[in-house]
């Protein structure tokens, strides 16, 4: 953390009198209020000689919940429903961009997020610690060379690795081929911590005592017709200089004829000695039709100062497909569906049947049947080990203008357990509006009613109907030659289900 | 009482509209029924041929005949401002440059071989024949927009609304053209020229809202009513449900995701805010996602971490073992701490959730409990030995067994 902090602080000091002196900033401020609850269990026991016979047979308590009575134990357990936990997470994302330093292509970036909750005492997770830096490096951009140093955030096959280092892109773009090497302090995965942060040993489990340090090189060659990229990352525990994870990864992508497309890819586990998730899937798109049918297999990746991978998890395969239709102008329809069967996990279980493959679905449409107007339906549903679930959602969104919209939706959803009596069935219905009030502002509002029942055979069901409400702005400002209006991509991406 | 007002006012707008749609054709004036009054053009329209006068005539002009006696009486006033356009034509500019060549009104006014005063708004295709240019009107190749037209910036008539009408060459429908290879190459060769005709800088920063921006759009002047149109959506290389399949795409060439993709937008997913709402998942999922993640619908470690997002919140909801094993938490399979080793080998990452390392190392470790096995398929004791002796350690302390 000192670290950290001792680098955090000298770019800071670094970047300030430049930033006083730079020709061009961007600042974009993203500030996000939820307010959300929910209701868990809470485990409770009673001794064997308390409890009655249930109208299933089985021992309940006095008051009907159905308990566990462990053989020769003189208690039995079972869940109450727990407290309700309320949350209030407030977060403001800071992204700063500053550029003309005098030297051509030299800019610094920043990205930090503040955040606190304003409900029960750490109820929803993600605002502990309360201020996290996610980015923060300084860049120098050059046709054929991109330097960064500082924190940063690589993207690749292996998937996004955060680390404080440094990391350098060389580039021939008439021949279209890059390399690509960085090395530096490691962040935990998927979130902007050292793994020595307090904030991920939750249940004060075994957690490292160091950072690792992480170098990855890769290379790939873009053409018009494919693109290929081989990426080699490694984490060490500089403590023991054992590996904490050694991996490479291949990608691929073919466009052999217009609007086709072949993507692939797949990662080994050179730690472990197996290979993780791969996929392949053969692509076509155009105006009125697009659609996908491919094969992917996935198995998780563990570090190696867990225990987790030596339990041997087994990957699946799947096979999956989608359409997606647009027949006429104004309604697009879309199916997709994948079926999947985990590998033996060569495991004899004969007191427990557990499923070993599964399937998930998805129907729709989007219709556009007036200006300003859209239509979006669906049905999902997915069966498989573990957890089932149905459901169908519907919006109507009315946007007359570029600079507002309003959205109703509802969706019912039933989500039966493999493992846990509880069929949740959960109904939603909620309102969203967004409106740009001025140039480079967003406010968007939102309120949701949930209503869900945990139906189960005994006291244990609950009712838990509770309303979310959301409030997000977004302002961007700066000055300089790059500023520009709030990118449409900004909005598309995470768009949500239906919009994708 | 009450629906009169709106009948009135649907009327109106009736009215409204029709009078509108009229004054768009030519003030609705019938130039062939009066063919036989005016013997030139310029007679009516002196400012097509003589600078600083009025292109319209004076509607005391009409009231000569049509005062209510002899004719009846006709309300019609000149416009009071130019045109609404992106055209750069002026009429006797035009005629002074083109001196001799210089068109008749009728060779633009009217249809060939049409009877005389026919007159219908000059159509675009006469100018395009004129000037040598053998294409449809939005076919034209880019060199020739600026022949006709100012740059959108100096277009400062024009309306938002005006510019979202503005139609698209066909060019542009080209699934190519989204790319580099498409519209950046036009770009790069016109640097900015053609494209001026109907964009400026912002409509490019819709997308291009990354690094220091291209040459062609640093060229181009700046108006925010660029933005009227749109940007593309998304490219048809995309499809449907792209967010959960983007990975392979965007791993073998992340530079073709850079031309509209800021890294912040990869931030906003992969290092997701606690105070999200609905957003790379849809609307109630945090109800649906036990059964998207026993199978990993997608990997939800790609943007999760397990220690803080996943297990923090179960533990709120008391969800987690913390070393209570025989409690009776999955209750719909009778045995199952006997019998979960399928379920925890095929769904890991759910189990890590809620469990703990200590958990497991209740009965599998070999330094107690019942010492049961847990290396399955594929577990290759040696080369984790090599790599990393100290997981080994865990269960079998410093007498790591040799295979």
């Amino acid at each position: 953390v000192t670290a950290t902090r001792r680098v955090s602080l000298a770019l800071l000091l670094a970047a300030l009198p430049c930033a006083l002196g730079a020709q061009g900033y961007r600042v974009r401020l993203d500030t996000r209020i939820q307010a959300v609850g929910f209701r868990g269990v809470r485990i409770d026991s009673i001794p064997v000689s308390d409890t009655v016979t249930g109208p299933g047979g089985g021992p309940t308590t006095s008051d009907g919940f159905a308990v566990y009575c462990p053989s020769g134990a003189p208690y039995c357990t079972y869940f109450r429903p727990g407290p309700v936990r309320r949350g209030g997470p407030v977060v403001m994302t800071g992204d700063l961009t500053v550029w003309g330093f005098g030297l051509r292509g030299v800019s610094a970036h920043a990205t930090a997020r503040a955040g606190l909750d304003l409900g029960n005492v750490d109820a929803w997770p993600g605002t502990d610690p309360a201020l996290q830096l996610l980015a923060g490096y300084v860049e120098y951009a050059a046709e054929r060379v991109t330097a960064r140093a500082g924190r940063q955030l690589t993207l690749s096959r292996l998937g996004a690795t955060g680390f404080d280092g440094a990391s350098l892109t060389v580039r021939d773009a008439r021949r279209g081929l890059e390399a690509t090497g960085y090395v530096g302090w490691g962040l935990a995965r998927a979130v902007a911590l050292p793994v020595t942060s307090p904030a991920l040993d939750p249940l004060d489990d075994f957690q490292p005592r160091q950072r690792q340090l992480v170098a990855g090189i890769g290379a790939g060659w873009t053409a018009a017709v494919a693109d290929l990229r081989a990426d080699y990352q490694r984490e060490v525990d500089p403590r023991s200089d054992y590996f904490v994870s050694e991996r490479v990864g291949l990608s691929g992508a073919v466009r052999p004829a217009p609007g086709w497309s072949v993507t692939g890819g797949a990662d080994y586990d050179m730690a472990a000695g197996w290979w993780g998730s791969a996929e392949v899937s053969l692509g076509y798109a155009r105006r009125a039709v697009s659609g996908s049918v491919g094969a992917r297999r996935y198995r998780p990746h563990f570090e190696l100062w867990t225990i987790w991978g030596a339990f041997s998890p087994v990957p699946y395969h799947a096979t999956q497909a989608q359409l997606a239709v647009r027949a006429i102008a104004q309604v697009q329809l879309r199916a997709r569906g994948e079926w999947y069967r985990f590998e033996n996990s060569e495991t004899a279980t004969p007191l427990v049947d557990v499923l070993r493959s599964g399937w998930r679905g998805e129907i729709g449409f989007t219709a556009w049947p007036a200006a300003g107007w859209t239509l979006d339906g669906g049905y999902e549903r997915e069966y498989g080990p573990g957890a089932a679930s149905a459901g169908a959602s519907g919006s109507v969104t009315y946007a007359p203008a570029g600079t507002w919209r309003v959205m109703v939706h509802g969706a019912t959803l039933d989500r039966p357990l493999e493992f846990r009596y509880a069929e949740s069935v959960l109904q939603v219905y909620g309102v969203e509006g967004e409106a740009e009030p001025r140039e480079r502002l967003r406010v968007s509002v939102g309120a949701t009613r949930y209503v869900e029942d945990h139906r189960r055979p005994d006291a244990a069901a609950f009712d838990w109907g509770q309303w979310r409400l959301t409030l997000r702005a977004t302002l961007l400002f700066g000055h300089g030659d790059e500023l520009g209006g709030l990118p449409p991509a900004v909005r598309r991406m995470p768009g949500g289900r239906a919009a994708r | 009482v009450t629906a009169r007002p709106l009948v009135v006012l649907a009327l109106g707008t009736l009215l409204s509209a029709s009078r509108l749609t009229a004054q768009d054709r030519g003030g609705g004036f019938d130039h062939e029924k009066h063919r036989a009054l005016f013997p030139t053009c310029a007679s009516c329209h002196v400012g097509a041929v003589q600078g600083g006068a009025s292109l319209w005539p004076e509607p005391v002009g009409c009231a000569a005949c049509h005062d209510g006696t002899i004719e009846k009486v006709v309300s019609w006033s000149p416009p009071q401002a130019p045109r609404r356009s992106n055209l750069r034509f002026d009429h006797l500019r035009h005629a002074v440059s083109a001196r001799a060549k210089a068109p008749v009104c009728a060779a633009c006014h009217a249809e060939a071989g049409a009877p005389r005063m026919a007159v219908r708004p000059a159509a675009p295709e006469r100018c395009l024949d004129c000037h040598g240019i053998r294409t449809a009107h939005l076919a034209a190749p880019d060199s020739a927009c600026a022949q006709c037209h100012v740059a959108l910036a100096q277009a400062t008539r024009l309306t938002r609304q005006d510019v979202a009408a503005f139609t698209a060459p066909p060019s542009h429908a080209d699934p190519r053209f989204a790319g580099a290879d498409g519209h950046g190459a036009v770009a790069r060769r016109a640097v900015g020229g053609s494209c001026a005709t109907c964009h400026a800088r912002e409509f490019c920063y819709q997308c291009h809202a990354g690094a220091s921006p291209p040459r062609a759009i640093s060229a181009l002047a700046s108006d925010p009513r660029s933005t009227a149109i749109a940007a593309r959506g998304a490219p048809a290389s995309h499809g449907g449900n792209f967010a959960d399949r983007h990975g392979s795409a965007a791993a073998a060439a992340g530079s073709r995701c850079a031309g509209c993709h800021v890294r912040t937008e990869c931030v906003d997913c992969h290092r997701p805010v606690a105070a999200a709402g609905p957003g790379y998942h849809p609307t109630g999922f945090l109800n649906r996602h036990p059964a998207a993640t026993y199978a990993r619908e997608t990997s939800c470690s790609d943007c999760h971490n397990v220690s803080s997002f996943c297990t923090a919140c179960h533990s709120q909801a008391g969800l987690v073992a913390n070393g209570v094993l025989r409690s009776g938490f999955h209750d719909a399979k009778r045995f199952f701490l006997l019998g979960h080793g399928q379920a925890a080998r095929q769904s890991l990452e759910s189990c890590v959730a809620c469990h703990t390392e200590r958990d497991c190392l209740t009965c599998h470790s070999a330094l107690g409990g019942r010492r049961f096995n847990p290396h399955g398929p594929g577990f290759d004791a040696n080369r984790m030995r090599r790599k990393n002796p100290e997981v080994c350690t865990a269960c079998h302390g410093m007498a790591i067994p040799i295979r």
